[in-house]
């Protein structure tokens, strides 16, 4: 879906908030994708990384594919994490850049950003913060970043457009841009774009 | 979209079959939604 979609980006915005404060408060609840351990076993996570982390860390994990499949982050690099959600992507980003390194998650939900600042302190990750932020406007300087990640997140974006060119600005010049995100191989209809449900589900 | 934007070397990992055995399985199955990890830089 593109940024011509009938969908209107504040509608889709409150529809996502009100998804994924469930995921946050009820990680076990009956959701249309999987979440947590499982859902990192099977999208091919390194579960020697995970498996230590405590369940608040990874419980409300919600990815759709591996930010790090086709390129391990490098000991020192500065990241952000584009919809950051729970903070799992961080903190697997933080055993990877080190304590040389940093990692700014930036997410809008206020129930996920309390949930990874609990985790990312309970788990001692000096390196990590979260930032209150959307993606069209990020609360990072122009090419702070040496890497952005993002994991399952710019598809519920309206204006998909917008969110690359802040992605773009966030990224240093030589730097990287690895996410991971869903695609449909058919065509959805025009009749059901506008469903917003279809968005979230 | 991206390259439009100015990223070069993209890449494109195989499909995740994310939604395998969820409850959103019959819409991803419909559309034949997979999740995919991409890699792109910033030329500089």
């Amino acid at each position: 879906m593109d940024s011509e979609s009938v969908v209107s980006a504040v509608a889709l915005r409150e529809e996502v908030k009100k998804k994924y404060r469930d995921v946050a408060s009820h990680p076990d609840g009956e959701h249309h994708f999987h979440t947590g351990r499982p859902l990192a076993r099977r999208l091919g996570y390194d579960m020697a990384q995970v498996d230590p982390m405590p369940d608040g860390a990874v419980e409300s994990f919600a990815g759709v594919a591996n930010p790090f499949a086709l390129r391990r982050l490098a000991p020192g690099e500065k990241v952000v994490d584009a919809g950051s959600g729970a903070g799992f992507d961080c903190f697997v980003a933080a055993g990877q850049v080190g304590p040389e390194g940093r990692v700014i998650g930036v997410d809008m939900l206020r129930e996920m950003l309390d949930k990874s600042r609990a985790s990312a302190s309970r788990m001692g990750l000096a390196q990590v913060e979260f930032r209150e932020g959307i993606l069209e406007e990020m609360p990072l300087p122009d090419g702070w970043a040496d890497v952005v990640i993002s994991n399952g997140v710019i598809n519920l974006c309206v204006d998909k457009k917008r969110v690359f060119s802040e992605i773009w600005r966030v990224i240093r010049p030589g730097g990287r841009l690895q996410f991971a995100d869903i695609a449909n191989g058919r065509p959805v209809p025009e009749s059901a774009r506008g469903i917003i449900d279809l968005w979230t589900a | 979209m991206m390259s439009e934007i100015g990223f070069v070397d993209i890449e494109i990992s195989a499909p995740f079959d994310t939604f395998a055995d969820a409850r959103g399985e019959k819409n991803a199955r419909k559309f034949e939604v997979f999740g995919y990890s991409f890699l792109a830089r910033k030329p500089g």
